[in-house]
């Protein structure tokens, strides 16, 4: 057991650090080509897709220097990259599973972000049942032709491509009938609507596709390898920035702590009383537990373990937690928290969120609520976690007698 | 960065489970519990040729020189055994006298305790269970050379078979730490009865106990030392009780079965295991990441030691309850294993500062 950061990796972070100081824009960004271009100096400083193999166009980074950029961009309050799921998991399901002629096209446009990519999998009546899902692709000799509807497509709006999960085979059963395709997004089939939130921004759409083309080459691995295919591919979702995410928590608590100090009770600032003592004392403990955790999870991908459905208890954790973290703000901060516009100096923090931007306490709180549902919500983590990591018995469950035989629907 | 135990750790964690399954059983476990003296004198002879009592002492005196790592590693095996011992507080107390005593202090008790002869603990709180330094209420006045202490230390673990006792006191304006032989006169020691008869506790009466000036430990700093490794050692201790709570939990589940299926198929018991297994997880990222920064003066030791002990506290006392729920009816009785470990998690939560005043401590140290 050794917590220290290796003389390679302290070098490294130090680097990393000053250029980030150098580099970072000053202002917001606000337009889709100022982040573009922000991207653009990012992976020519070599800090996108590093993981990736170095034939594609990565460095084969070790997990550990993903994190530390990561950590230093939190720290830094640097604007992510765009096209995170691109470089997070398609590119890496494309070198994985594509074809040559598949890498040679999409992948270096990944890496550069001059094509977005969204990924197109869950639909309104496919939630956690994922494998049930209807958008269905007939062959139709020379092409595919999709129809159906998907939900929660993150960045939809922006999006050049999709990775796209949909039914082939309606008579076998549910997960041995779906195929995975890559969809260009840029055509007269696809419709994309925007979807509000309770934040009341739209970093979500829905995806309506009505006679939509795929080309034969754009299938990724056989037909029918569609559910292995997002299977062995959901798990790049999570990983190496638990580390960074702690950092954002740990600085949005310097901002309560300040706000804890202005704030008065009977007569004494909040920050004397014992009762807001104790519960900031609660949750800085389980705040740093969370980093400690992290840093455990950090050190098994550093040696090459892969920590498969175990990385159900890093994310059942995590995301938990934010829910309790920003109800404990808002507690604290009373109306200030709640405050969207207009308010103090405190009612502002910056947070992780898909589209990467500033936003108020109000904001994290609500964005809280969508982290224990998306990518497998806490339930179904907690599913994962029993049969695969606990080794308890699987339930009983309608589909599964039912769907061997009559297939998905 | 490598946070996995190294191949030397592994082989201690093996072989301590591998021994205590053998020789600390449940049935050993009861036997004890109906013990006047509550320990096993075998076994403590047979951990001392183990070389777990020197484990983190120096090589000189009979040690291995080795860290908190180690000792935490030891601490959770001992309580996924719930074993009855004297280890914690004996090795807490022998580490302080290394770290802040004099020579003449270190050659009376660390080859000792090294040796399985002697056994020490630590008096961390009186009557009024305040943790502060500053409440302190027993006195140490010199009197024609000697150092005559009065107060009453309270819930004194294992006091009753210790030789020695590392007893915080007011000298003058702050408070020292000394050295007291329970053979001194003047020193009284009796035993209670708690709901885990695997932890005895005792209250030490102070009445003018005469020790010699050389009693006080002369370096600085031994009452936080105390309380902060203390602290990590409970916690790897009820760390070690929750996974056996947990283990038993999930093993149980696959073969009980309710209409026509095992509970653990059912969503309702299987959630639960899940949510045990995380704050497991957990606890033993925050025990091991504080013990290795304590061990290396890491600047967030301490407080990393004050998120262990509120942390695995609070997990601990859910994941063996939760224990007890999924087993039902059977988790409730005394023949039942379970409220072995429950029990010791349990009795573990207010020694060392308990979660509010490490959860304090913490607040103390970010809000500064």
């Amino acid at each position: 057991m050794d917590l220290n950061l290796s003389p390679e990796d302290r070098a490294f972070r130090d680097r990393t650090r000053a250029w980030l100081a150098a580099n970072v824009p000053r202002t917001e960004l606000k337009t889709l080509e100022e982040r573009r271009a922000w991207h653009r100096t990012m992976y020519e400083a070599g800090y996108v897709g590093m993981g990736w193999p170095r034939e594609y166009g990565g460095q084969g980074a070790s997990p550990m220097k993903m994190a530390i950029v990561a950590d230093e961009m939190a720290r830094a309050n640097a604007p992510a990259p765009i096209n995170g799921l691109g470089i997070g998991f398609i590119g890496p399901t494309i070198i994985i599973h594509g074809t040559d002629a598949q890498k040679q096209r999409y992948l270096k446009k990944i890496l550069t972000a001059e094509e977005i990519w969204c990924q197109l999998y869950s639909e309104p009546n496919s939630g956690s049942d994922l494998a049930s899902l209807r958008t269905r692709a007939e062959d139709k000799g020379d092409h595919f032709l999709v129809n159906g509807q998907k939900i929660w497509t993150s960045g939809g709006h922006i999006s050049d491509w999709g990775i796209l999960l949909a039914r082939t085979d309606p008579a076998v059963a549910k997960h041995k009938g779906i195929s995975c395709f890559l969809l260009d997004m840029r055509q007269p089939g696809v419709e994309v609507r925007p979807l509000k939130q309770i934040t009341g921004s739209a970093e979500f759409n829905e995806v309506f596709m009505t006679n939509a083309r795929v080309e034969k080459s754009d299938l990724i691995g056989r037909l029918g390898q569609g559910w292995e295919i997002a299977q062995t591919t959901l798990g790049f979702e999570r990983g190496g920035n638990s580390i960074a995410r702690v950092t954002r928590y740990a600085s949005a608590f310097e901002r309560l702590l300040e706000a804890a100090r202005k704030l008065r009770r009977a007569g004494k600032p909040l920050l004397e009383d014992p009762v807001v003592r104790a519960k900031l004392g609660r949750v800085y403990a389980e705040m740093e537990v969370q980093r400690y955790a992290a840093l455990r999870v950090l050190s098994a991908l550093q040696k090459g373990d892969s920590p498969g459905a175990a990385s159900s208890i890093t994310k059942l954790s995590y995301s938990e937690f934010e829910k309790r973290y920003y109800e404990l703000c808002l507690e604290i901060l009373g109306p200030y928290g709640q405050v969207t516009d207009g308010g103090l100096e405190e009612s502002s923090l910056d947070v992780d969120s898909s589209s990467g931007v500033r936003s108020s306490w109000a904001y994290a709180f609500l964005w809280a609520r969508a982290g224990t549902i998306y990518s497998g919500s806490s339930e179904i983590q907690k599913n994962v976690i029993g049969e695969r990591v606990l080794g308890l018995p699987k339930e009983i469950r309608a589909d599964r007698v039912a769907g061997e035989s009559r297939g998905g629907r | 960065m490598d946070f996995s135990f190294s191949p030397d750790q592994q082989l201690l964690k093996n072989s301590a489970r591998a021994f205590l399954d053998e020789h600390m059983k449940p049935a050993h476990v009861r036997a004890l519990w109906d013990d006047p003296r509550g320990e096993s004198e075998t076994l403590w002879k047979e951990m001392a040729q183990l070389g777990w009592l020197g484990l983190a002492l120096p090589e000189d005196a009979g040690g291995s020189a080795l860290g908190l790592v180690e000792t935490s590693i030891l601490q959770e095996e001992l309580g996924r055994a719930a074993c009855p011992s004297p280890y914690l507080p004996t090795v807490l107390a022998a580490t302080a006298i290394d770290r802040f005593g004099s020579a003449a202090q270190k050659s009376r008790w660390l080859p000792a305790v090294a040796g399985g002869s002697a056994r020490a603990t630590v008096a961390l709180l009186e009557r009024e269970l305040d943790w502060d330094a500053a409440a302190i209420r027993t006195r140490a006045e010199e009197r024609g050379g000697k150092v005559v202490l009065t107060g009453v230390k309270q819930f004194v673990p294992w006091a009753h078979v210790a030789d020695v006792i590392l007893v915080p006191a007011v000298a003058g304006a702050s408070p020292a730490v000394f050295a007291v032989e329970t053979s001194a006169p003047g020193v009284s020691v009796t035993p209670l009865t708690g709901m885990d008869p695997g932890l005895r506790l005792a209250t030490v009466t102070l009445d003018g106990a005469a020790v010699a000036a050389e009693a006080r430990l002369p370096g600085d700093g031994a009452l936080e030392f105390l309380l902060q490794r203390g602290a990590v050692g409970a916690a790897a201790e009820m760390l070690g009780a929750a996974r056996r709570c947990l283990d038993m939990s999930v093993d149980y589940a696959k073969v009980r079965e309710q209409f026509g299926q095992p509970i653990g198929s059912f969503q309702a018991i299987r959630h639960k295991c899940a949510e045990m297994l995380l704050e497991v997880e957990n606890s033993h990222a925050a025990v091991y990441y504080a013990a290795w920064s304590l061990e290396h003066a890491a600047e967030d030791g301490p407080l990393s030691a004050s998120v262990a002990k509120a942390y695995v506290g609070d997990a601990s006392r859910k994941v063996c309850g939760d224990a007890i729920q999924v087993h039902g009816g059977i988790g409730f009785t005394w023949e039942y294993d379970l409220h072995l470990y429950f029990k010791r998690a349990k009795a573990l939560e207010p020694m060392y500062g308990d979660a509010d005043y490490h959860r304090e401590l913490i607040v103390r140290r970010v809000a500064r």
